[in-house]
């Protein structure tokens, strides 16, 4: 599905390694009866070969994808520096479990939203859509913290942030003043 | 290889030094399942190693350098790096060390032990529940959530038609579920596996392998062990000794 994040990640190794495929896809508020022949719960990404072999689960398939694919490792060879990487996205999974109550620290905004928001403030400028069925939380806790009278004096105008990046990346030392009149 | 049987180290203890070359070390717990996958690992592939035993009731201040989750296992080698979380620690060891290959080389082989993996992630919370259960009415609700979770298990060796859930020789995939198979005699839930025969057939044949039988908790032992924890004792983690 277009905008769910955990199909995001398998497309994008998709990509990074040039592997030739192609994209169904499927409608999560009515699935097709025959989706359920291909994962038992109905989720989403779910990889098909030619061998009729499908495996599932974002992260699964993703190594499966850098394991049977030639071409650029996305893991690195070294097998410290592979188990950091699966211990750095525990890490991130927990952050998106440690969410029960709308903030992360209760019911109220409080320091740890804070902490969180601007990085979370750029990917929803960059465009990336909320995913209709994975993280809810997550779409509700942007949603609430918009709703924040700080959050929101201190928005960034996605524009003028996009103008920024174009010039930050050309190296360009007025991409610090884009946007300012005078 | 030591340190298996060793009193665990508590608050106010002092840390232990760099580990020696040639040797891994991991920071275990008698009877954490968790840290029983990472000494099957250890085992099977006779990794030399040595045992620090941590009191998961009484953690030294230390260990939450070597951890920040404070958690069992975790692997430490002589260059001083960290890994933890059960199934990375396994992984690294089979990847970093020679002899046998516990996962299999074929990707689709790989990515199919993690999907079982997968299938089995909910037996760990529901066994504590069981353990921590404060009445009969939820004895029933648990067990039967368990007997729906093992029906998934399996539903993967009648399609796969093998002994272990890897193919027909034991590998990583039987190890890292094994230790709480190992609990169920000692919870009183064998009747779970009455409606899964060939799960129950899987648990003899592991009881036959090297390192699961050289690992086995005594019953009595794992007894007196549920009892302490349940009470919150810092003696829990060392009963027996």
């Amino acid at each position: 599905m277009r905008f769910c994040p955990y199909a995001h990640r398998t497309r994008l190794v998709l990509r990074a390694k040039g592997i030739r495929h192609e994209v169904i896809n499927i409608n999560l508020r009515n699935k097709p009866e025959w989706y359920y022949t291909k994962h038992p719960f109905g989720q989403i990404p779910v990889l098909e070969n030619s061998k009729c072999q499908l495996i599932y689960e974002s992260v699964i398939a993703c190594e499966y994808l850098d394991d049977a694919y030639p071409g650029r490792k996305l893991y690195p060879y070294d097998p410290y520096e592979r188990a950091r990487q699966k211990m750095l996205l525990e890490l991130f999974c927990k952050i998106l479990g440690y969410q029960n109550t709308i903030f992360f620290g209760g019911d109220c905004i409080s320091m740890i939203d804070y902490l969180f928001w601007p990085w979370f403030e750029r990917l929803d400028v960059y465009g990336i859509a909320d995913c209709l069925n994975h993280t809810p939380a997550l779409r509700l806790w942007t949603a609430a913290m918009k709703q924040d009278p700080t959050v929101c004096a201190l928005l960034i105008d996605k524009n003028i942030f996009l103008g920024f990046l174009n010039l930050y990346f050309q190296n360009n030392p007025d991409a610090f003043d884009y946007g300012l009149t005078c | 290889m030591s340190g298996g049987s060793a009193r665990s180290l508590a608050k106010g203890s002092a840390p232990p030094g760099p580990v020696p070359e040639g040797l891994i070390r991991v920071y275990s717990m008698r009877f954490c399942p968790f840290a029983q996958r990472t000494l099957l690992v250890l085992k099977a592939k006779g990794i030399r190693h040595e045992i620090i035993n941590i009191n998961l009731k009484n953690k030294p201040e230390w260990f939450f350098k070597k951890n920040p989750f404070g958690l069992v296992p975790v692997l430490e080698n002589s260059q001083g790096q960290l890994i933890y979380d059960s199934a990375i620690t396994c992984e690294y060891l089979d990847e970093e060390y020679p002899g046998k290959k516990l996962l299999p080389d074929d990707p689709y082989e790989k990515a199919c032990q993690k999907m079982v993996f997968e299938l089995f992630s909910k037996v760990p919370s529901l066994v504590t529940s069981f353990l921590r259960r404060q009445n009969e009415e939820d004895c029933y609700g648990l067990k039967e959530e368990l007997w729906k979770e093992l029906s998934k298990l399996e539903e993967v060796l009648t399609n796969k038609k093998t002994t272990f859930f890897g193919g027909n020789s034991l590998s990583m995939i039987d190890y890292l579920i094994w230790p709480w198979f190992e609990w169920l005699e000692v919870l009183e839930l064998n009747d779970c596996v009455d409606h899964t025969p060939k799960l129950k057939l899987w648990m003899a044949a592991m009881r036959e392998d090297p390192a699961v039988s050289a690992l086995l908790t005594e019953p009595k032992a794992l007894r007196g062990f549920f009892n302490l924890y349940l009470q919150n004792s810092p003696e829990a983690c060392d009963y027996g000794l």
